[in-house]
């Protein structure tokens, strides 16, 4: 992927949120359908290059979008390495979910997944004027929670035995943050 | 009791739904079988000047305009149609449009097409209660109003609200061969809250 053709969207310190990228559709599959990347993405239906093939399709809805979508680009190593996304929003509630992917195993733990989240979460609030931000973490998941609650995310609610993973049922932490509180951190 | 307010909300076998309930009208989800009066509202020349319809508008027009949006379609616009409870008919539209959602501000339109209904303070009435429901249930920031300088009957009731003059977009619209100023007034949440609490 050649870096002059990634139009960046929101701009980070070592990764940057950028626009999907049709040329990388094979990308997405692959991370979608990796056993170690899906686990905690909570796939349990193999995903095809065709199903992919749908985020590009223009939406009815073209002001409007339900979920807003990122690609995660390395911006040292110049390549895409996971999605993120603005997800179930409610724009008549001012409500959204988190979401993010890094599906690039090797840049895991490395505070990269803490920079997506908040870069994320300012826009959110900043642009979106959304009040309030959820996340629904796995509870195996536990690099998402730190993430989650090192960006000021609170665990709000557990869905009980959520996700069937592995032959287990495994509960899903809710964690919630709030605009305010959020403004209040920044302080 | 029940079987009254059954007879109440059926207007010449057409079932009335009310979504805000008022004093002198309700303002009730529209109904398509209303469409023929819609279009005879939109296009009359009395109820037509200050609302900016500057070509015959067919029935066909109308009922697409109604038509429901895909599931789950954000709205721009909201509808509601005035219906007199005592005369048991529907009278007018009022509602919102250019609805933003990010930044939570929309501008009202109200239309009274039955003008033996005119200047008995309806459309102060109605807009109270679409304004309450613009602020308390769909959380607006800010709400826009924009009027003609000749429309004296709606400047006064746009000040009476507590709509606060905000600018003039000068000659902006053409009306029967005049280009008038758009006023465009605007009231804030917060303001409305501090006025209700006096």
């Amino acid at each position: 992927m050649n870096d002059s053709q990634v139009s960046v969207f929101i701009e980070g310190e070592i990764i940057d949120l950028v626009p999907l990228n049709s040329k990388n559709i094979n990308l997405y599959v692959k991370w979608e359908n990796k056993p170690n990347v899906r686990i905690y993405s909570r796939n349990i239906i193999p995903n095809t290059v065709e199903d992919m093939k749908k985020f590009f399709e223009p939406s009815k809805d073209r002001r409007m979008k339900r979920e807003i979508n990122f690609e995660v680009w390395h911006k040292k190593d110049k390549k895409s390495i996971g999605y993120g996304a603005v997800d179930d929003i409610d724009w008549y509630g001012q409500k959204g979910w988190l979401g993010l992917v890094i599906g690039e195993p090797e840049y895991w733990g490395q505070k990269i997944g803490e920079e997506a989240t908040r870069l994320i979460i300012e826009y959110a609030f900043n642009e979106l004027n959304l009040y309030k931000i959820y996340a629904g973490i796995n509870s195996v998941n536990i690099g998402s929670w730190r993430c989650a609650e090192k960006n000021g995310f609170t665990r709000e609610s557990i869905f009980k035995k959520d996700m069937y993973v592995n032959g287990k049922y495994y509960d899903t932490y809710v964690y919630s943050l709030f605009k305010e509180d959020w403004l209040e951190n920044k302080k | 009791m029940e079987e009254k307010e059954k007879e109440e909300s059926k207007d010449n076998g057409i079932e009335v739904f009310p979504f805000i309930k008022g004093e002198r009208i309700d303002l009730v989800a529209e109904n398509i079988k209303w469409v023929d009066l819609f279009c005879k509202w939109k296009n009359d020349p009395e109820v037509r000047r200050y609302s900016r319809n500057n070509w015959p508008r067919t029935i066909e027009e109308i009922k697409k305009w109604s038509e429901p949006s895909p599931r789950g379609q954000i709205k721009e616009f909201i509808d509601l149609t005035i219906f007199h409870k005592a005369d048991k008919r529907p009278i007018g539209i009022i509602g919102f449009g250019h609805i933003n959602w990010v930044s939570r501000n929309a501008n009202i339109f109200a239309m009274i097409g039955e003008s033996e209904y005119w200047g008995k303070g309806i459309v102060g009435e109605a807009s109270k209660l679409v304004i309450e429901y613009g602020f308390n249930e769909l959380n607006f920031h800010k709400i826009y109003a924009g009027i003609y300088t000749p429309n004296e009957r709606s400047l006064r009731v746009a000040e009476k609200l507590g709509f606060k003059k905000e600018t003039i977009l000068k000659e902006a619209q053409y009306v029967d061969g005049q280009y008038l100023d758009i006023h465009k007034f605007a009231l804030f949440k917060r303001d409305w809250i501090k006025s209700k609490e006096k």
